[in-house]
C-alpha cells in the first residue's frame, strides 16, 4: 500500500529560514531509518510559497497566479512517499517523525491510487501506458 | 512539485472517466517524453486518510475526511526544470478534461539540501545516500 505522508507549512518554512542543523541531522537520520526498512520511496521538502505559483483553470481558460499564497492555509511543506503493509504501519513511521517539543504539528496521511483502485476508466490500454512510463522514467532517473 | 488540488469530486471520490483518464495520461506521456517527469500520483479521499496530531510530546491519530476541500490535495507530479516559467508554460497546457474544465494547480519548488546552509557535510551526504538508495537521484 502506498501512501503519501504531508507536512504543512509555517511562517518559518514559508520565510524559506533554514531548518536548524540540529532539524535537519534528526530528519535525515529519521529518512535513514525509513530506507534501511525498505520504505522510503522519495522525501522532498518544498520551499516558500513566494517560490511558486498557481495556475488556476476556469472553464478551461488558464489565470497566472504567482506565490505567496496567502489565502491557503495548508500548503505541503514537506512529504514522504512511503511503500508499507498497512494503514497501522504507515501511523507507526509518522509517530515517529522526530518533531519534539510544544510545538503543535499535524501529519497529514492519503492513500495513494494504485490501478487496481481506479475503476473502469482505467482501461487495460491506460495501464499498459502507465507501466510504460514509469519503466520509461526509472531508466532514465532511477 | 505539481500539485493538483482536491475539489468536491475527488473527496467524494469520483473517479475519472476514461475520456480524463486519456487525456491525463497523454499529458503526462509528454512530459516523460521530454525526460522532465520524476514521480507522479493520485490520491485517494481524504476520508481514508488520517492525520497524527503531535501536541506537547503526545500523538494522537484523527481518521479523515479533513477541512475543504480546497485546503486538500488531490494529485501531484514531480518535474525537472530549468525555470518557474518553464513549469508555468507546462501547467498551462494541463489537460482541460480535469475537474471539467476548473481546476487549480499549485506549483512549489523542491528544496534542495544544498541550500541550506545549516547542512552539515555529513547530513549532505546521508541525503545523497537516501537519493541514491530511493533512485531518486
Amino acid at each position: 500500500m502506498r501512501f503519501m505522508v504531508m507536512v504543512k507549512a509555517n511562517p518559518q518554512s514559508e520565510e524559506n529560514i533554514a531548518p536548524s542543523t540540529e532539524d535537519l541531522d534528526a530528519m535525515s537520520r529519521y529518512n535513514d531509518e525509513l530506507v534501511k526498512a525498505g520504505v522510503l520511496l522519495d522525501a522532498n521538502g518544498l520551499t516558500s510559497s513566494a517560490d511558486g505559483a498557481l495556475v488556476s483553470f476556469t472553464d478551461g481558460e488558464p489565470t497566472v497566479i504567482d506565490g505567496p499564497f496567502t489565502e491557503a492555509k495548508e500548503l505541503v511543506a514537506g512529504y514522504w512517499v512511503l511503500e508499507v503493509k498497512s494503514r497501522e504501519e504507515v501511523v507507526e513511521w509518522v509517530k515517529r517523525v522526530p518533531f519534539e517539543g510544544d510545538e503543535e504539528v499535524e501529519i497529514e496521511i492519503r492513500q495513494v491510487y494504485e490501478a487496481g483502485d481506479f475503476g473502469p476508466g482505467y482501461t487495460d490500454d491506460i495501464r499498459d501506458r502507465q507501466d510504460a512510463m514509469a519503466a520509461k522514467i526509472a531508466e532514465r532517473h532511477g | 512539485m505539481i500539485i493538483r488540488r482536491a475539489d468536491e469530486e475527488t473527496e467524494a471520490g469520483t473517479l475519472p472517466s476514461e475520456e480524463l483518464f486519456a487525456a491525463m495520461t497523454k499529458y503526462n506521456e509528454e512530459l516523460v517524453k521530454a525526460g522532465v517527469m520524476l514521480d507522479g500520483a493520485g490520491l485517494q479521499p481524504s476520508a481514508k486518510g488520517m492525520k497524527v496530531r503531535f501536541s506537547g510530546g503526545k500523538r494522537s491519530v484523527i481518521d479523515g475526511p479533513f477541512a475543504e476541500a480546497k485546503e486538500l490535495i488531490a494529485g501531484y507530479s514531480v518535474i525537472e526544470a530549468g525555470s518557474l516559467a518553464e513549469v508555468v508554460e507546462l501547467v498551462k497546457k494541463w489537460p482541460v478534461e480535469d475537474g471539467h474544465g476548473n481546476a487549480t494547480i499549485e506549483i512549489r519548488r523542491v528544496a534542495d539540501i544544498d541550500e541550506y546552509d545549516t547542512a552539515t557535510p555529513e547530513i549532505v551526504e546521508r541525503e545523497r545516500r537516501m537519493r541514491a538508495e530511493t533512485g531518486n537521484a
